[in-house]
């Protein structure tokens, strides 16, 4: 039968497409990485396109971005605020909770861990550990109203979370232009941090930022697999009606997910606000809500994934820079080749969950 | 959001002190100047960004150097620091930013780089290689106020500005002297619409204000919206930080328009002759000095009226009009500046009081 189906014609030949089950991780990730050269190549075509010399692009850009110990380090520097906001989105998402409210958790988490910094709490050594702990619960506090609504009246959160992020903006800026405005020159920032209440830098310039994030992702790796309560959420984002059929505590799991993810989005605003400007500015939070739901989205909730996947939006963040630095090439350029490497990367999705298969015919 | 020099940093005077008697001497680049510019919006964003681009390409025709650039660079640490690492890689020596929240960044690194000099726009640090720049924006709102007051026929203007800070409330308090200099009865109401860049609340603002009767709307926000509901409403307008005819010639009666170019051009100058010394506490620009101008005189505006305002400019740019000279009282009647007194940059800026004829929410 098979020899007859060889000598079909081409046209001939039919071809299913079928759901694959599982895929052993090595061709996943030789997938991947298969996209993402197709994502280079169709970038540096544009590339070309638009007159940056072939040559040279290979050469300097791709050589200098990922090579250079500066632009390392701009990346890492980029990426921790990115790891924490992917991963506060993982979370969320597992436990089918679309927390579009990241911005506004990050938010209330600098402005608690800028509360305990102007009201002066805790002796110098202990004021670190208090704006973490700060920022935590007020981004976790942020989350509280609607989960509640969800789970005791069916409130939408799309809608419930996406609106308290313009609460949250609004209440920003009323107090840098208000209150919390730096006295020394009024103008809309909150006083600078002392160097105390700083991330510390580590070796090379390396902040604490890059580590903690990384013990996040690990410590959201634990719970989403080995612990009982990623256990439960692994049911609840399966089947809710199932889940709770076999007793597993539905509520519960929902809630416990979402306040961890409001609590690792204060989390992020802390990172950036002390780790990176040194104090409570105005529109820091701008563009890292999208950014958590488009990495976990690539990541498919996984937290590894996510970690790699916030890795990969900062290397192009600063690639991107590079490329406007190097060619005076316009951003919307920059925007276009990110857009590009983003859906090379979320169609790979594809083959790895589907194969395609000769049908057999005539028999 | 835009912005501002800072006058008073103690810390950084002293800071700056230090370093003066130490080095004794200003900086010196080694090698051609190599000039870069980060901008905060794309080039072609109808005001602030795109008045720098338009500077920049007058800058590279009269030094006859090339300047490079980088848009929608936004006011992020993790943003900026790669960019201008860049650039520096690439060999540049003079950076030029042009947003307020570049100014913590461009500290760290002015001193990370103490070869590089560094200029900020609406920047609040300074430092031995680090100088920021403003406007005096209140002289070309003062004459755009005269204008609007002039063109209005019920004497009741409308402004849309951006936020309650004092480089906006100097803005608003300038405007309303100007008008009442045509006008002795001209009201300025004013909304805030708590954003920089945003035309929807603009617009409604706009309207809003329109619908209560104004007849010419100022403006201290970065798009044209304004402007251009003024003209879909058949009333007149002024515009900030380029010539808004561009957009609503019918409407647009008089815009404060940036001319960076004529400071950057002598300071640019300054530099590249070596032994640069940038001003202790930034430079903040009277239109003598080049910062702001005016595009006058629009649609509705006599010729009598255009020559008082013609006249009144050249005296700001002779600097013989200080626009905040005394006597000058707040409109609850306390002395903010005494007769033949003038106030004090550090006071402009924390400016949170307003004059007669000014109503706003605040």
């Amino acid at each position: 039968m098979s020899e007859l189906a060889l000598r079909r014609p081409l046209m001939n030949r039919r071809y299913t497409l079928e759901v694959r089950q599982q895929m052993a991780w090595p061709w996943q990730a030789l997938i991947l990485t298969g996209s993402l050269i197709m994502g280079l190549l169709i970038s540096g075509a544009i590339l070309v396109w638009a007159g940056v010399p072939a040559g040279e692009l290979l050469n300097e850009f791709v050589f200098l971005t990922l090579f250079d110990a500066q632009s390392l380090r701009a990346v890492l520097f980029q990426a921790s605020p990115l790891i924490m906001v992917g991963l506060a989105g993982c979370l969320a998402f597992r436990a089918r909770f679309w927390n579009l409210g990241l911005e506004g958790q990050m938010i209330f988490g600098a402005i608690g861990a800028t509360a305990i910094t102007l009201w002066e709490i805790g002796s110098p050594a202990m004021r670190l550990p208090l704006m973490v702990i700060a920022a935590m619960v007020c981004g976790l506090l942020w989350s509280v109203a609607p989960v509640l609504l969800r789970l005791k009246l069916q409130v939408n959160e799309i809608v419930s979370t996406l609106m308290l992020n313009y609460i949250a903006i609004n209440f920003l800026l009323h107090l840098m232009y208000g209150a919390w405005k730096d006295p020394k020159d009024a103008f809309p920032y909150s006083p600078k941090y002392e160097s105390f209440e700083l991330l510390p830098d580590l070796a090379n310039g390396l902040s604490l930022s890059f580590p903690i994030a990384i013990g996040t992702a690990l410590l959201v790796l634990w719970f989403v697999s080995i612990s009982r309560g990623g256990l439960y959420l692994r049911f609840v984002d399966k089947s809710p009606q199932v889940a709770r059929s076999v007793g597993v505590p539905v509520a519960r799991t929902i809630l416990l997910a979402v306040l961890f993810s409001g609590a690792l989005a204060g989390l992020a605003g802390l990172m950036i606000a002390a780790g990176q400007e040194g104090r409570l500015t105005h529109s820091f939070y701008v563009g890292y809500g999208f950014s958590g739901i488009l990495i976990a989205f690539l990541a498919r909730n996984n937290p590894i994934a996510a970690t790699c996947a916030a890795l990969l939006i900062a290397t192009l963040f600063v690639a991107g820079r590079s490329l406007q630095v190097f060619y005076q090439i316009p951003f919307a350029m920059v925007q276009l080749i990110q857009a590009v490497l983003v859906i090379c990367v979320a169609s790979s999705d594809f083959f790895i969950r589907h194969r395609i298969r000769r049908v057999q015919m005539g028999d | 959001m835009r912005n501002l020099v800072l006058s008073a940093c103690l810390a950084l005077a002293s800071f700056f002190g230090l370093a003066n008697t130490a080095a004794a001497e200003g900086l010196t680049l080694d090698g051609p100047p190599k000039v870069a510019m980060l901008y905060i919006s794309p080039t072609n964003d109808g005001g602030w960004t795109q008045a720098f681009d338009e500077a920049r390409q007058r800058l590279e025709d009269e030094l006859d150097i090339r300047i490079r650039y980088v848009e929608s660079v936004p006011e992020s640490a993790s943003a900026i620091r790669p960019a201008v690492e860049r650039f520096i890689q690439r060999g540049a020596n003079i950076i030029i930013g042009t947003a307020f929240g570049y100014s913590d960044t461009f500290k760290s690194l002015s001193e990370e780089y103490p070869d590089v000099a560094f200029l900020n726009g609406s920047g609040t640090t300074n430092g031995p290689n680090l100088l920021s720049f403003y406007g005096r924006t209140y002289e070309s709102q003062y004459l755009c106020g005269m204008a609007a007051g002039a063109a209005s026929e019920t004497g009741k203007l409308g402004f849309v500005a951006a936020n309650p800070f004092g480089q906006v409330n100097w803005t608003i308090n300038a405007y309303a002297m100007g008008a009442r200099e045509m006008n002795p009865d001209a009201t300025v109401t004013v909304v805030y619409t708590g954003a920089w860049n945003d035309p929807t609340k603009e617009r409604s603002a706009t309207q809003a204000l329109i619908d209560q009767g104004a007849d010419v709307i100022g403006q201290h926000v970065d798009t044209p919206t304004p402007q251009l509901v003024a003209q879909e409403n058949g009333v007149y307008g002024t515009g900030h930080h380029r010539d808004f005819r561009e957009f609503a010639p019918e409407a647009t009666v008089c815009s404060s328009v940036w001319v960076w170019d004529r400071f950057l051009k002598a300071e640019l100058e300054k530099i590249i002759a070596g032994n640069w010394v940038p001003r202790e506490n930034g430079a903040l620009l009277s239109m003598e000095e080049g910062g702001t101008d005016i595009a006058c005189c629009g649609p509705n505006i006599s010729e009598d009226e255009e020559a008082r305002i013609m006249a009144a400019r050249e005296k700001l740019m002779n600097g013989e009009l200080d626009v905040y000279a005394g006597p000058l009282s707040d409109q609850d009647g306390n002395v903010r500046a005494a007769a033949g007194e003038s106030i004090p940059d550090g006071e402009l800026w924390q400016m949170d009081w307003f004059v007669d004829g000014v109503i706003t929410q605040q």
